[in-house]
C-alpha cells in the first residue's frame, strides 16, 4: 500500500489554505483590469493636485482628502469585483472540479480565495498610497502619521467589504452578487446618517427597522473617520486625527466581520454541488 | 472484514482504521439516489436512482453508459462534488466525502478544466501541496509524471497553449500527484484521436499493473472492452447489469461459425447440400464452406456429420453477443421501462 502524507490536522491545514492563496494571488494578478484601475488611482490623486491648486490655500487638505476618498472607492470597488469574479469563475470554468475532489475541506478553499485575494488588494492599497505619497511628495508635502493610520483603515475597509462580496458570490451570480455588496458597502458608509435620520422619524416603525438593519450591516463609516465627529470631538487628517488604539480596534471589528462573513460563506458552499 | 477492537488490544480509531484498510474493496456505492429540481418549473428530475456497485482492488472497472445515464454524476458524488440525496460512498474503506478517503484517489474530471495561466509544473506543484507533498517530493513526482505523460517539451509552456490531448495527459498527471490508490477517470479518452485514446488505455492498464485500481467512465464500447476487467452498465440513472466483459457477453450464445474444407468432389454435390441444410447459413468460397449453426444446435454431431462426409474442419467459433449488443439492448430497455414509468406518472 501507498504511504499517504498526512491530510489533517493544523499544520496541512494552513498548507493547503496557503496553495489556494497563492493560485488566486496569481490568478488575480493576471486580470488586466487591475492595472486599469491602478492608473485611474493615479489619476484621481493628479486630479487630487490639480484641484488643490484650484482652491485657495487648501491644496495639501484637498489632494489628501481625493487621493485617500480615491484609495477607498477604488480599492473597494475592486474588492467587490474580485470578491464576486473569482469565487463564481471557479464554479462556472470549472476548475473546481479538480480542487474540492482533493482533501481539501471547503471552508480551506473558501478562506484560501480570500486570503489570495486579501493580498492582491494589500499589495495595490500599498501601490494606491505609495502613488499618493509620491504625488504629494512632488508638491513638497511630507508625509504624516495621519495620512498614514487614514491608510490602514482603508486597507482594512477594502479587505472587509471583499469579504462582503465572497459572501454574496458564495451563493449568488456574479451581477447579483455585485448589486448586493455595492449596496452593502453603500449602507455601511451611511449607517451614522442612516441612523440620524431614523431618529427623526420618532414614533414610527422606521426606527426599530432601522436599527435591526444596521446590526446586520458592517459599519463601514469607522474605516473612513476623517471629517467626522468621534465622541463629540471632529477628527481629521489635516489635524487631530485618531490614535493607533482607535485604528486597532477598527481592525479587531473588520476582522471578526471578515471572519463572521467567511464563516456563513462557508457554511453556503459547503451546501453546493458543482455540477 | 475485520470487527473493530475485535481483539480489546487495540484502540478504537486504530482498529477502525485497520478494519478499512483490510477492506478488499476498493470503491463500495450503496443505494445511491440524486433528484434535483429544475430552476423554475421545480420539476424533479432524478439523476441517480439507487445506483449500486462495488470494486475490487487492483482491477480496472468501465463505467459505461449512453450520455444523461448518470456516469458523471456517480463520479461528481464519489469525488464529493456532488451531495447524493441517499446513499452512501466508500474508498478503501474510508466514507465518502472524508479527506481521508480523498487523499487516497487520483481524480480526472471529465473535459478537464485546469488554471490556463498555470504551466503543467505548476499545476502539479498546486495538485502536490493540495495533497499535503512536502517541497522534495512535489518536484520529484512532477519530474517523474511529467515525463510519464509525455509533456516534457511544453513544461514551460502555459495551459492555455495546451491541445485537448496535452491537457488531458496534464489532468491524468495531476490525478496521479499522489500516487493514489484509487484512479477515478471521467470519460479519460473522450475527444481524443486514436493515439491519445492507445496512449490512455495503456496508461491505465500500467496502473493497473502498478497495483492500482482504476474506475473510469466512458461510452467508448472498444476502450470499456479492451482494457475493463469488469463493466457496469448505466443507463437512466441505474445499473443494468455489472460483470466481466466475457460474462456480459457470454451469457447468451448467438450460434457456431464452422468454416469446412470440403473434398475436391464435394463442391456442388450432395455433400455439400447435406452440411448446408442443418445449418442457419451457409456460404461456399472456393472449397471452403462457412456455415453458422444456431446456438440450440448439437455441434458436435454437425462435426461428426462433416467428418463423415470427409470434409475437414478448418475452424470452429462459437459466436457470443457482442458488447455493443448487450450495450444497445439493454439501453433500449432501460429506455422503455423509463417511458413506462413516466406514462404512468
Amino acid at each position: 500500500m501507498t504511504a499517504q502524507p498526512s491530510v489533517a490536522g493544523p499544520a496541512a491545514s494552513v498548507g493547503r489554505i496557503w496553495a489556494v492563496a497563492l493560485n488566486t494571488f496569481r490568478e488575480a494578478a493576471r486580470i488586466r483590469v487591475l492595472y486599469g484601475i491602478l492608473v485611474l488611482v493615479v489619476a484621481s490623486n493628479l486630479l487630487a493636485l490639480v484641484m488643490g491648486e484650484m482652491s485657495i490655500r487648501e491644496e495639501t487638505r484637498v489632494a489628501r482628502d481625493v487621493g485617500l476618498a480615491g484609495i477607498s472607492l477604488f480599492g473597494s470597488l475592486t474588492a467587490i469585483f474580485l470578491g464576486v469574479f473569482l469565487l463564481y469563475s471557479e464554479v462556472q470554468r470549472r476548475t473546481i472540479h479538480a480542487i474540492v475532489s482533493k482533501p481539501i475541506e471547503r471552508w480551506e478553499f473558501v478562506f484560501g480565495k480570500y486570503l489570495g485575494m486579501a493580498l492582491v488588494l494589500s499589495v495595490l492599497v500599498a501601490l494606491f498610497g505609495l502613488a499618493m505619497a509620491l504625488l504629494l511628495g512632488s508638491q513638497g508635502v511630507a508625509p504624516s502619521l495621519a495620512v498614514a493610520k487614514a491608510l490602514v483603515l482603508a486597507w482594512a475597509e477594502v479587505l472587509t467589504v471583499a469579504a462582503i462580496a465572497i459572501f454574496f458570490s458564495s451563493f449568488s451570480s456574479p451581477f447579483l452578487s455585485g448589486i448586493f455588496a455595492l449596496g452593502l458597502f453603500a449602507l455601511g458608509r451611511l449607517t451614522p446618517d442612516i441612523e440620524a435620520a431614523a431618529a427623526t422619524a420618532q414614533g414610527t416603525w422606521i426606527p426599530a427597522v432601522a436599527t435591526v438593519a444596521l446590526e446586520l450591516v458592517p459599519d463601514l463609516h469607522l474605516f473612513s473617520i476623517s471629517g467626522r465627529m468621534l465622541d463629540g470631538v471632529a477628527v481629521s487628517v489635516h489635524g487631530e486625527f485618531v490614535g493607533w488604539g482607535y485604528v486597532a480596534t477598527a481592525l479587531g471589528y473588520g476582522a471578526l466581520w471578515i471572519l463572521g462573513l467567511l464563516a456563513a460563506s462557508s457554511l453556503l458552499f459547503q451546501r453546493r454541488d458543482f455540477s | 472484514m475485520r470487527e473493530p477492537c475485535a481483539d480489546g488490544a487495540l484502540g478504537p480509531q486504530v482498529a477502525l482504521s485497520l478494519a478499512a484498510s483490510v477492506s478488499a474493496l476498493a470503491i463500495e456505492v450503496r443505494g445511491l439516489e440524486k433528484t434535483y429540481r429544475t430552476p423554475f418549473r421545480r420539476r424533479k428530475v432524478e439523476a441517480l436512482r439507487g445506483v449500486s456497485f462495488s470494486v475490487e482492488r487492483g482491477r480496472v472497472f468501465g463505467f459505461l453508459g449512453p450520455n444523461g445515464a448518470g456516469k458523471t454524476t456517480t463520479i461528481r458524488v464519489l469525488m464529493g462534488l456532488i451531495r447524493p440525496s441517499a446513499g452512501s460512498c466508500r474508498i478503501m474503506g474510508h466514507d465518502l466525502p472524508s479527506q481521508v478517503a480523498r487523499s487516497r484517489v487520483g481524480f480526472l474530471p471529465e473535459q478537464p478544466y485546469f488554471y490556463d495561466y498555470l504551466t503543467v509544473s505548476e499545476l502539479l506543484d498546486l495538485a502536490g501541496r493540495l495533497f499535503g507533498l512536502d517541497r522534495a517530493t512535489r518536484r520529484r513526482r512532477a519530474d517523474e509524471l511529467i515525463a510519464k505523460v509525455g509533456l516534457d517539451r511544453a513544461r514551460s509552456q502555459s495551459l492555455k497553449k495546451y491541445s485537448k490531448g496535452m491537457l488531458q495527459r496534464a489532468g491524468l498527471a495531476q490525478a496521479l500527484m499522489n500516487d493514489p490508490d484509487v484512479v477515478v477517470l471521467d470519460e479519460p479518452t473522450s475527444g481524443l484521436d486514436p493515439v491519445g485514446r492507445k496512449e490512455v488505455r495503456e496508461l491505465i492498464l500500467e496502473l493497473r499493473d502498478a497495483g492500482k485500481t482504476v474506475f473510469f467512465s466512458s461510452h467508448i464500447l472498444s476502450d470499456v472492452e479492451t482494457i475493463a476487467d469488469e463493466i457496469a452498465i448505466v443507463a437512466r440513472g441505474q445499473i443494468q447489469s455489472q460483470g466481466t466483459p466475457r460474462e456480459l457477453v457470454g451469457q447468451s450464445l448467438q450460434g457456431t461459425e464452422i468454416v469446412l474444407r470440403l473434398a475436391a468432389d464435394a463442391a456442388n454435390s450432395d455433400a455439400e447440400r447435406s452440411l448446408a441444410a442443418p445449418a442457419r447459413a451457409a456460404r461456399r468460397i472456393a472449397d471452403e464452406l462457412t456455415v453458422t449453426l444456431a446456438a440450440e444446435d448439437d455441434v458436435d454431431a454437425y462435426l461428426a456429420l462433416a467428418h463423415g462426409l470427409g470434409a475437414k474442419v478448418v475452424s470452429v467459433v462459437p459466436r457470443h453477443e457482442t458488447l455493443e449488443a448487450v450495450f444497445l439492448r439493454q439501453i433500449a430497455g432501460a429506455d422503455a421501462s423509463g417511458s413506462a414509468r413516466e406514462g404512468r406518472v
